[in-house]
């Protein structure tokens, strides 16, 4: 990439960025509501919090965002691989699995809750297992379908199973697996907030939700501003690992 | 399976570095089973080039994947110098799609045989630069296979091939896919590398001429289930003016006659 692509990129990320900002202001004075405010109110209120008790939350939820999408990848990739590259397992496994994907397992926190407590564990197996099934299928979709050639090219040169994932499986299924993980980052974020207005007084998702009970909009929309903040930054950390690792794509 | 027969070892003629004898292979599908190769005698002299033409599907990819050792299922004897092809450590194969890995480099898609075989970084290096020099390949050596010419990820599988300094050398219609200027390039590149590594190569090409231009044995194969027909020894191999001759000519219009007839 040029510099001049990189700084066309820049541009258009700041023309973005402006015409949000545009849209919310012209929302937020057509709905003339104090429970949605001015980008301009928010932003300031966003930044005043950031020194006090809004950083915590954030390090809390990042916490458990972050340890959960970690844990799903390291579960989820090689397993994922495995089971598309032997054909036995994934035949046995498939039923099972294709059984319990659609089960919306975010009805489950219930149970976590009263197994796992009320501390961050329950929160982050909760993420974590949901997740986990969305990268565990992409991976096995994409591992079964690299194509067979490659395998015998590497094979060829007397290859143990492990040069195999190394060398065939894992970098032909990376892009699968990172656009994997951007969606189960989405969906993570979503859950996030979900367990975080349950029985907690800790991270951002509760931050929003006692703002907002106690009419605090402003604090509220800063908390909005905090939590889509973390969730672009995660994002366009998974972007650049795309752009470094799967430069082969679009070289 | 497969074990080596001392008894046999022993009274081998040691100048055929390839011996197939009564070759076998079923694939077994979804229980549904298919014949591709049926009673395949084949043998082909140390530091010559075998060529093996036939109609599409009769196993002529079967029958190198045979040899390569990719496919240890197969029945009847198959022997590279002495060796088990699930043995031998000195044969390399260029598939029929060249078989280069889109997520690595030139550099790294070459240099990717000795790092499984476990030579060192350094002397691998040194093995990949010298491979990639002989063919002209150093400059491209950053690039993606997607990022270069039929004629040139052609050169890079040469490259993948050679690194490895195999004894046998197995090609999948290795020049299907080029246009007829870069096909005899690569035709002439061959004889080159064959000449000076002294290796053996075998090949497998839907095109007679070239077969006849590059095959110091010639092999006909039947529709499947595959068999050899017909096993001629051409005189006229390497021969650079062979094209203009009457020998080429009725020899190609032979094997034309020949393979037509049984289709
Ligand atoms: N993995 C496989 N499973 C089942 N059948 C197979 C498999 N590979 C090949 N076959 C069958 O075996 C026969 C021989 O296939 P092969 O690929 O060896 O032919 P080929 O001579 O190389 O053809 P082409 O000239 O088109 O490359 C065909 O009938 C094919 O359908
Ligand atoms: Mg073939």
């Amino acid at each position: 990439m040029g510099l001049k692509d990189i700084t066309n990129q820049f541009l258009h990320t700041i023309i973005t960025i402006v015409l949000i900002l545009l849209g919310w202001q012209i929302l937020s004075m057509l709905l003339q509501t104090t429970a949605f405010p001015p980008p301009g109110k928010a932003l300031k209120s966003f930044t005043t919090l950031l020194y006090s008790d809004i950083l915590t939350h954030l390090q809390i939820s990042l916490y458990r965002v972050g340890v959960s999408l970690v844990v799903a990848a390291i579960l989820g990739i090689p397993l994922g691989l495995f089971l598309g590259k032997n054909k036995r397992a994934d035949e046995l496994s498939a039923p099972f699995l294709y059984l319990t994907f659609p089960i919306p397992k975010v009805v489950f926190l219930p149970i976590f809750l009263i197994l796992l407590g009320i501390g961050n564990l329950s929160k982050i197996v909760m993420i974590t297992l949901i997740v986990f099934y969305q990268i565990l299928v992409t991976t096995r979709d994409a591992a079964r379908n690299v194509q067979h050639e490659y395998v015998l090219s590497v094979q060829s040169l007397k290859a143990s199973n492990w040069e195999l994932y190394r060398h065939v499986y894992f970098p032909a299924c990376l892009p699968n697996i990172l656009t994997s993980l951007k969606l189960g980052l989405g969906t993570a974020m979503a859950v996030l907030f979900l367990v975080e207005t349950y029985a907690t007084r800790e991270g951002i998702g509760y931050f929003i939700m006692n703002s907002w009970s106690s009419l605090a909009y402003d604090k509220m929309f800063a908390g909005i501003i905090a939590m889509s903040l973390m969730g672009f930054l995660l994002y366009l950390l998974l972007d650049t690992c795309e752009k470094i690792f799967c430069s082969w794509v679009n070289p | 399976m497969n074990k080596i027969d001392l008894e046999t070892e022993k009274i081998r003629e040691p100048k055929d570095y390839l011996e197939i004898e009564s070759l076998k292979v079923t694939y077994n599908q979804r229980g549904q089973e298919t014949l591709a190769l049926e009673n395949v005698n084949l043998t082909l002299p140390e530091a010559s080039i075998g060529a093996i033409i036939g109609p599409s599907g009769c196993g002529k990819s079967t029958l190198l994947n045979v040899v390569a050792g990719l496919n240890p299922s197969y029945e009847g004897k198959v022997f590279l110098n002495g060796k088990t092809p699930q043995e031998s450590n000195e044969v390399a194969l260029i598939l029929q799609e060249y078989g280069l890995l889109p997520w690595k480099t030139v550099w790294d898609n070459v240099r990717l045989g000795l790092q499984i075989k476990g030579v060192s970084k350094g002397e691998a290096a040194e093995r990949t630069e010298e491979i990639l020099t002989q063919l002209g390949l150093l400059q491209l050596r950053k690039r993606f296979p997607i990022q270069l010419s039929g004629g040139q990820r052609q050169r890079v599988a040469i490259a993948r091939s050679l690194v490895l300094k195999p004894e046998l050398l197995l090609m999948d219609e290795p020049f299907s896919s080029l246009d007829a200027l870069t096909r005899e390039e690569m035709q002439e590149l061959v004889l080159k590398v064959w000449q000076e590594n002294g290796l053996t190569i075998l090949l497998i090409t839907h095109n007679i001429e070239e077969a006849v231009f590059l095959g110091h044995k010639i092999f006909t194969m039947s529709p499947c289930p595959g068999n050899i027909l017909e096993e001629l020894t051409n005189p006229l191999a390497g021969d650079h003016e062979a094209r203009g001759k009457v020998e080429f000519l009725e020899l190609t219009n032979y094997l034309r006659q020949n393979l037509r007839g049984r289709e």
